[in-house]
């Protein structure tokens, strides 16, 4: 639970680091290089995010706006 | 038709499972289920990540796992390639297949068994007494005993420890069984015997033969266990029920996966699974009809001999038969949760709980036991604190002797004997019984549930009626009709085809045939166009029926079923089929009833139709238990058993299976199914349900006989029970002896033996019940024969007592007497060869004996005041020393010779 607000703090913000980027419809910090090379990335209004897994990916496709509202909190 | 089909609550939604692949996080899990949710038929889904599974629960009727996976894919993920095995596969065929053939490995193992042991004593028992019996001056008794003892303990615990374990087992509960009286009479008899053996002088010291009863205790084990065998050989498999219902199931599947028809393994088979059931295949498992329509034969499971139209959204259940079309089916229920499994289950259950019938010999040990032991220890005290010296050996000696002639060899061949010729005679004509418990149970019962179809009625549908529309010729109709039912293979057609036959009808030309699966046939006949089919069939081709719709609902309402016929597009006529009753249904009702039984029926089928068929057969209408679904059989059986009654039902039908098993005798009408037969106790070969009271009457009979030869079986040894407790004692001197106790075994098992055969002239032929029943003539028979067999064995047994005399007489007859320590005539002079009879008489008051030294047998001992008598003979001439072996007797005096001359 505590993880689960620490998240909901920061998914709007620019990503931890270089290496890792925030999944925005679950939460979870993704290691950027191994999301990119399983394709696991998508743009959006020019910005790239990274997903943990393909259900997040086609989950934000389906509606990006939703995930991308600051009063969104992630399912995790 | 049974109506549970409509209102079956087993087609509910169904769940499936679905392993996933490609899961994170929750968002994963949340995309699926909303995308599951949102498909049509999809009641619930619940999705796992931890487990990579999604469980849905889905109206088959609707949705199966095709649009499961679909829904999955469109969510972006995929289902694993090969579903897993569905829930509980420990439940399927295979499995259950293998459980039950080591259940049958295992019990013709102890069958064996039970014959190697049965047949190692009775030959050890033989040699015993042979060894025993056969008068010879080579070996001392003594000795020859040493050897008997290893054989005859080896047998006492090798063959003989099921009696101690089964002892045992009903002693803990305060019982006493046959197995209680064989383990204390045999016990008894080795115990004694093996101290006889080992301290032959003790008994010596108290005046008595040092004799041993191995040959008892041997016998009996031996004769025991054989009369256990015959039993079992009787009895088979009560497994065989379970292996033939699952040899029902289909072995594949035709699953549709994917656009791709292959034949997979039933057990791959999941709920929601699309299947396709081609013309004869058994359908596979419990499901829905998803595309196409047929008839299907549901005769094993329902009874209904009449196969049911089935169309988009009706169940079919698994084992049953597909006649003609092809329909694709959505798996509702499989492996152990189909229909064909529940049987299984139910008959299990019926077969498990049924409380096992306290065999007759059970029931007189419990009462005979306690009484021998308290008549036993009786004896010991009267013998202990009256009895002569010395008293302790002769009260134990006594005691023992009570228990050893209490258990009585021909016990065992009492109901073996009586079941084999009972069995026998049944199977004569057509009466096959599965063992004694069955014959047991079966002369015990006072209500008979029938059960109609294939029981009280053919079975198999026949044209009732041939009703043409006025102006049209019935024969003319037959033709037509039975000519283009040639082509079709429906049951319903094959009767009009059967009646047209009968007068040579039914062979014009036909063209342009064309089935309609589960609604009739068409085609050109003879030029004309003949349709035949359900009423909607006419009514869809805009065919006017009024003019024998009355005919129709008429015959509807008594149960028949009706295909209507149009010919050239007109209204033509109509045949109305049923299943008839059996010619000899009436008859059989009356028999039982006769025989004191409650007659009552019991169907799935509609009220109306039953009590048609009740009316004619003559079971009045409050006896007719209507619309029961097939699972309620067996419940129903129950109701009536906790009214107290002892029930047998008669069935054929797979459906019958867990009442049969379930009732206290399960009746099989040997028309029906291989699974009904396996699961009853009778069966009726031929289907003649007259034969119902004539194995009820044969049951009766066999009883009876049972229970003679159990009195019988008794008799000999309870005679004998005064005698080893020492009453003829203070007259003759006689206790019990090997010789004796033999003797009884040998009456007593003739007796048995010969009164079982009487059973042969029992007249159980269909109808002739009647010369069964027993009338006052037949007590005077019963006890004419019994008194014959008893008169004849005192006859035996006198003349044996009278050949010995005659030896006696024949022989050369010395008389001796001890007193104060002296032989009164100390020397004698006899020749080789001769037979020779010694009284000896003991006027002392100490035990003395008379024997001659070196010569193994030649010894009589007697008690004070007691006259013992010896005959023996010896074959080689010399000078023998006479002495009495009692220590210090010989050296007070009491000495002798033998001459033995030459001849």
């Amino acid at each position: 639970m505590d993880k689960h607000l620490n998240m909901a703090h920061g998914h709007d913000q620019a990503p931890v680091s270089d290496d890792a980027g925030l999944d925005p419809v679950c939460g979870m910090t993704v290691d950027k290089a191994s999301a990119s090379a399983r394709e696991l990335v998508a743009e959006h209004e020019g910005i790239t995010y990274y997903f943990c897994g393909r259900g997040c990916k086609l989950e934000f496709g389906d509606d990006p706006g939703r995930f991308l509202d600051p009063s969104y909190i992630p399912a995790m | 038709m049974p109506a549970e089909s409509a209102a079956d609550p087993r087609l509910l939604p169904i769940e499936i499972v679905l392993p996933i692949e490609g899961m994170t996080c929750a968002s994963c899990v949340n995309r699926i289920e909303r995308f599951l949710k949102k498909t049509p038929g999809v009641a619930d889904a619940s999705v796992n990540l931890a487990t990579e599974r999604a469980t849905v629960r889905l109206d088959p009727g609707v949705a199966g796992r095709d649009e499961a996976v679909a829904a999955v894919r469109a969510a972006g993920y995929e289902v694993k390639p090969e579903a897993a095995v569905a829930a509980g596969a420990e439940g399927t065929a295979a499995s259950l297949a293998d459980e039950v053939s080591a259940d049958d490995l295992d019990r013709e193992r102890l069958q064996r068994q039970t014959l190697l042991q049965a047949s190692v004593a009775i030959a050890a028992a033989v040699l015993i007494m042979i060894a025993m019996f056969t008068p010879q001056t080579v070996v001392a008794m003594m000795d020859l005993n040493k050897l008997i003892l290893w054989p005859a303990t080896f047998i006492q615990f090798w063959a003989g420890g099921r009696f101690y374990r089964a002892a045992w087992r009903a002693g803990r509960h305060g019982g006493a069984t046959m197995d209680t009286l064989v383990a204390v009479g045999t016990s008894a008899a080795w115990v004694y015997s093996v101290f006889v053996t080992m301290y032959p002088e003790v008994i010596h010291l108290a005046g008595l033969h040092p004799e041993t009863y191995f040959d008892s205790s041997t016998i009996i084990i031996g004769l025991i266990l054989l009369g256990r065998w015959l039993e079992s050989r009787a009895k088979g498999r009560t497994t065989g029920a379970i292996r033939r219902l699952i040899g029902l199931q289909a072995t594949t599947a035709r699953r549709i996966r994917d656009g791709v028809e292959e034949d997979v393994e039933l057990s791959l088979v999941v709920p929601g699974d699309l299947l396709r059931v081609r013309p004869g295949d058994r359908v596979p498992v419990d499901g829905v009809v998803a595309e196409g329509s047929s008839a299907v034969d549901e005769s094993m499971l329902t009874g209904e001999p009449i196969p049911v139209t089935k169309s988009v959204g009706d169940e079919v259940i698994g084992a049953t038969i597909n006649t003609s079309g092809s329909f694709v089916m959505r798996a509702v229920h499989v492996g152990r949760d189909t229909a064909l499994a529940r049987i299984v289950d139910l008959v299990q259950r019926a077969q498990g709980s049924k409380a096992p019938i306290q065999k007759l010999a059970d029931r007189i040990s419990e009462i005979f036991v306690p009484i021998v032991l308290l008549v036993a220890a009786l004896t010991f005290l009267v013998w202990f604190l009256g009895g002569p010296e010395p008293r302790v050996t002769l009260a134990l000696t006594a005691f023992i002797g009570v228990v050893i002639i209490a258990c009585p060899c021909a016990m065992g061949l009492a109901t073996p004997t009586a079941i084999m010729v009972g069995t026998g005679k049944g199977a004569e004509v057509g009466i096959l019984i599965r063992g004694g418990e069955a014959l047991e149970a079966a002369g015990r019962i006072d209500t008979v549930v029938l059960d109609k179809t294939g029981t009280l009625t053919l079975g198999r549908p026949a044209v009732s009626q041939v009703l043409p529309v006025p102006g049209t010729d019935s024969r003319r109709l037959l033709d037509l009709v039975a000519s283009l039912e040639v082509r079709s293979e429906h049951p319903l057609g094959e009767a009009i085809v059967r009646l047209a036959r009968e007068d040579e009808l039914g062979f014009l030309p036909v063209e342009a045939f064309e089935a309609q699966a589960g609604r009739g046939i068409k085609g050109r006949v003879d030029g004309h166009d003949v349709t035949i089919g359900s009423g909607r069939l006419l009514d869809e081709l805009g065919i006017d029926r009024a003019a024998l719709t009355a005919d129709a609902d008429a015959a509807a309402a008594q149960g028949a079923t009706v295909s209507w016929v149009a010919v050239d597009g007109a209204l033509a006529g109509l045949f109305t089929i049923t299943d008839p009753v059996k010619a000899e249904s009436a008859e059989a009702v009356r028999q039982m009833r006769a025989m004191g039984l409650e007659v009552w029926m019991l169907t799935g089928d509609g009220r109306r139709t039953a009590e048609a068929v009740a009316a004619q057969v003559g079971i009045p209408s409050d006896h007719v238990i209507a619309e029961v679904l097939p699972a309620d059989k067996d419940a129903t059986i129950e109701r009536l058993q906790a009214e107290g009654r002892r029930v047998a039902m008669v069935g054929d039908g797979i459906n019958d299976a867990p009442a049969l098993a379930r009732a206290d005798v399960g009746i099989a009408i040997g028309t029906g199914a291989d699974v009904a037969i396996e699961a009853s106790d009778v069966t009726l070969v031929g289907g003649d349900p007259r034969l119902v009271a004539s194995a009820i009457g044969l049951s009766r009979a066999t009883i009876r006989v049972i229970r003679q030869n159990l009195f019988w079986a008794f008799a000999y040894n309870v005679l004998l029970i005064p005698v080893a407790m020492g009453v003829l004692y203070p007259a003759f001197g006689v206790t019990l002896n090997p010789a004796l106790a033999a003797g009884a075994m040998a009456l007593s098992s003739v007796s048995v033996v010969t009164n079982s055969l009487r059973l042969r002239t029992v007249d159980v032929r269909p109808g002739h019940v009647r010369a069964m029943r027993r009338g006052p003539l037949g007590l005077i028979r019963d006890g004419a024969f019994l008194i014959v067999i008893g008169v004849i064995a005192l006859a035996v047994a006198g003349g044996v007592l009278a050949a010995d005399r005659a030896l006696d007489s024949s022989s050369r007859q010395i008389a001796v007497t001890a007193s104060s320590f002296r032989f009164s005539t100390p020397d004698l002079t006899i020749r080789a060869g001769e037979w020779v009879v010694v009284t000896f008489t003991n006027d002392d008051p100490v035990v003395h004996d008379w024997s001659v030294e070196g010569v193994a047998n030649v010894d009589v001992p007697a008690r004070p005041g007691q006259t013992a008598k010896l005959r023996f003979v010896i074959d080689t001439p010399g000078t023998y020393r006479i002495l009495c072996t009692i220590p210090g007797h010989a050296e007070a005096g009491m000495v002798g010779t033998l001459v033995v001359n030459a001849p």
